[in-house]
């Protein structure tokens, strides 16, 4: 299977088992509305869409999908708090530019916040960076620098100490190896490739997740 | 194009005739975009009396209107497209093998163009209070046998909705239209459709428009009507219409097409270019190319529009606010039930991206299906008339069944 393939079968699966029956879903950074059009067929969700990129919004347009095309934190504005029961951030998080103010505004407008990232200090890059003093260019970072979009990159513990000096809650926590595909079960802050986590505000009264659901069968393909 | 269409339905319009009286083409056209060819014009004329939102009634009006295309079986498969303020129903094709132009919206109608008329049936209408055919202020009142002139009542955008869903429901048996779709005060109609006949419409594609007409936008409008009113051959609005007040409509006309345009187009399109071989011989005199240009696009503004039309319908324009007193665009949003795309092009000043962004910013908070796009664009408010793949692609990926 093509790694991007992979890469977006990996969200889409594991999101997918997040969100319930006829949810409403804000998808930043949507891209072509993928995701999207895999929850409202397979869930029935109420699902919008926000993209910087022409080519990307009309691509969910084509989807059938809702999409605004502009800035995700000037559309989250417009929301009142808790309108939507799940905000996605998937592979979107190393496009901040500002991703306090996103996730101040995410946990907001959402009931949970869903996030994906690819684990900037997954142990090939630290290695890349001790023994060859270049960037990392591995399966999690295929693309050369100045090919690359990782502008914001963040890492598991980065990540992570975030969400506890701002009160944010992991609900769930899934970490995932460098194929993406086997969940990492130790060590992840080293050993993760990718990171994908539901987040709510601590202080707020948000009804608890069920049991975490069981994981999809990527590990097969 | 395969013969069954010649089973056409009686307002299946000329191309029909034009296609059939001719041998099949023998190069395929099922990839390339093609015209759809010689058209007419048709009147509804509706004999029964109009009650305007003002609470004014006309005694009948008449439509001019164009379609393209065929209905299907089901009747599902209805365009109405809506046209802006010098716009009309002559929105594809043309009408004489003659013409040198064709209708304004030819790029984006016609077989395999985004409005494809071999899968959608496209209607036009020439608004309501419109002077290429549809009943307004030129028209006689047969009440008095002469012009309404300035007694014309006050016609809104909602006005014109109402008049196109009579020529929609009663003279072409429609049950209902896949899309509306419209630029400028066309996708003011568009929107006024989706919260007038919210169960009637699917689908709205309004661009370049605005909820409510801005101050700035106004003030443009008003300089335009006093510069016909204040034509000495205005005369109160009872003029003979081959002596109107040609001067003050065609200087509306002039400044009015400033704003379509923008600073970046107009520098690209005209700079300081000199008029080729210029016989100025005084100071004013056109010298710049864009001094001719904006004097050739007057004349010829005079010689198709009626100065009375222009005040009606620019008011209609200036009165247009989905806000309402409250400044709540959500609550007059909130009927609507049809998938929206709203898009606004980067350098229109006119109605710039923030108003159309407003429009879904205020359907999703609905939660409503709504999305927006933009079109980068150096052509101003008229950028949703000129060739634009990016527009097309949105338009023919929205209308996709």
């Amino acid at each position: 299977m093509q790694r991007q393939h992979v890469k977006r079968e990996t969200d889409l699966q594991i999101i997918s088992t997040w969100v319930e029956e006829g949810q409403r879903v804000l998808d930043l950074g949507c891209g072509r509305g993928v995701l999207l059009e895999h929850l409202a067929q397979s869930k029935a969700v109420y699902g919008v869409g926000v993209d910087l990129d022409l080519g990307k919004a009309q691509a969910c347009i084509r989807r059938g999908v809702n999409v605004y095309q502009g800035d995700a934190l000037s559309l989250m504005k417009i929301y009142p708090d808790r309108a939507f029961d799940w905000v996605i951030l998937s592979r979107t998080v190393q496009e901040l530019e500002a991703p306090r103010a996103v996730f101040d505004e995410a946990l907001r407008v959402g009931c949970r916040v869903a996030v994906g990232f690819v684990n900037f200090g997954y142990w090939k890059n630290r290695l890349s960076l001790l023994w060859r003093g270049a960037l990392p260019r591995n399966e999690v970072f295929p693309l050369h620098w100045e090919e690359g979009s990782s502008g914001n990159s963040v890492a598991v513990r980065t990540f992570e100490s975030f969400c506890e000096r701002n009160g944010i809650r992991m609900e769930r926590t899934v970490y995932l190896r460098g194929d993406w595909q086997r969940r990492c079960r130790f060590g992840a802050g080293f050993r993760a490739g990718y990171a994908l986590y539901a987040l709510s505000r601590a202080t707020e009264a948000t009804p608890a997740l069920a049991a975490d659901p069981p994981m999809p069968s990527t590990s097969h393909r | 194009m395969a013969a069954g269409v010649c089973h056409g339905l009686p307002w299946g319009g000329g191309l029909i005739s034009f296609v059939c009286v001719n041998d099949p083409p023998t190069v395929s056209t099922q990839d390339l975009p093609g015209e759809v060819g010689l058209v007419e014009a048709r009147d509804f004329v509706r004999r029964k009396p109009f009650l305007c939102a003002s609470g004014d009634v006309l005694p009948e009006i008449t439509l001019r209107y164009e379609t393209y295309g065929h209905l299907n079986r089901a009747k599902d498969n209805a365009i109405l497209i809506g046209h802006a303020l010098s716009g009309d129903h002559h929105c594809a094709g043309i009408h004489r093998m003659t013409d040198r132009k064709s209708g304004w919206w030819n790029n984006m109608i016609g077989p395999g163009k985004p409005i494809d008329t071999e899968r959608f049936f496209v209607i036009c209408s020439n608004v309501l209070g419109g002077c290429m055919g549809s009943t307004g202020p030129r028209s006689t009142d047969p009440r008095t046998g002469e012009a309404y002139g300035l007694d014309f009542p006050i016609i809104s955008i909602r006005d014109m909705v109402d008049a196109q869903y009579a020529l929609i429901t009663e003279e072409l048996g429609l049950p209902v239209l896949h899309a509306v779709v419209g630029g400028s005060m066309g996708g003011m109609q568009a929107l006024e459709w989706g919260r007038a006949y919210p169960d009637f419409v699917r689908r709205l594609l309004p661009m370049a428009t605005t909820a409510r007409q801005s101050a700035q936008a106004i003030a443009f409008n008003e300089v335009g009507r006093i510069a016909i009113t204040q034509d000495p051959r205005w005369n109160g609005g009872r003029y003979d219409p081959q002596r109107g007040p040609d001067v003050g409509l065609a200087v509306a006309r002039m400044m009015a097409h400033i704003t379509y345009l923008s600073d970046q187009g107009m520098e690209v399109k005209f700079g300081r270019e000199r008029v080729a071989g210029s016989t100025a011989r005084t100071l004013f005199d056109p010298e710049f190319e864009v001094e001719s240009y904006l004097r050739y696009q007057g004349r010829s503004f005079i010689n198709r529009f009626d100065a009375t039309s222009y005040l009606y319908i620019t008011k209609a324009i200036d009165r247009f606010d989905l806000y309402g007193p409250e400044g709540q665009l959500e609550e007059s949003l909130r009927p609507v039930t049809a998938r929206v795309l709203a898009v606004g092009f980067s350098s229109d000043w006119l109605f710039p991206p923030s108003h159309n962004r407003a429009i879904v910013h205020a359907l999703l908070r609905c939660g409503r299906d709504a999305s927006y796009a933009e079109v980068k664009s150096d052509l101003g408010h008229d950028s949703f008339l000129v060739h634009s793949p990016e527009l097309y692609a949105l338009v023919s990926d929205f209308l996709a069944p």
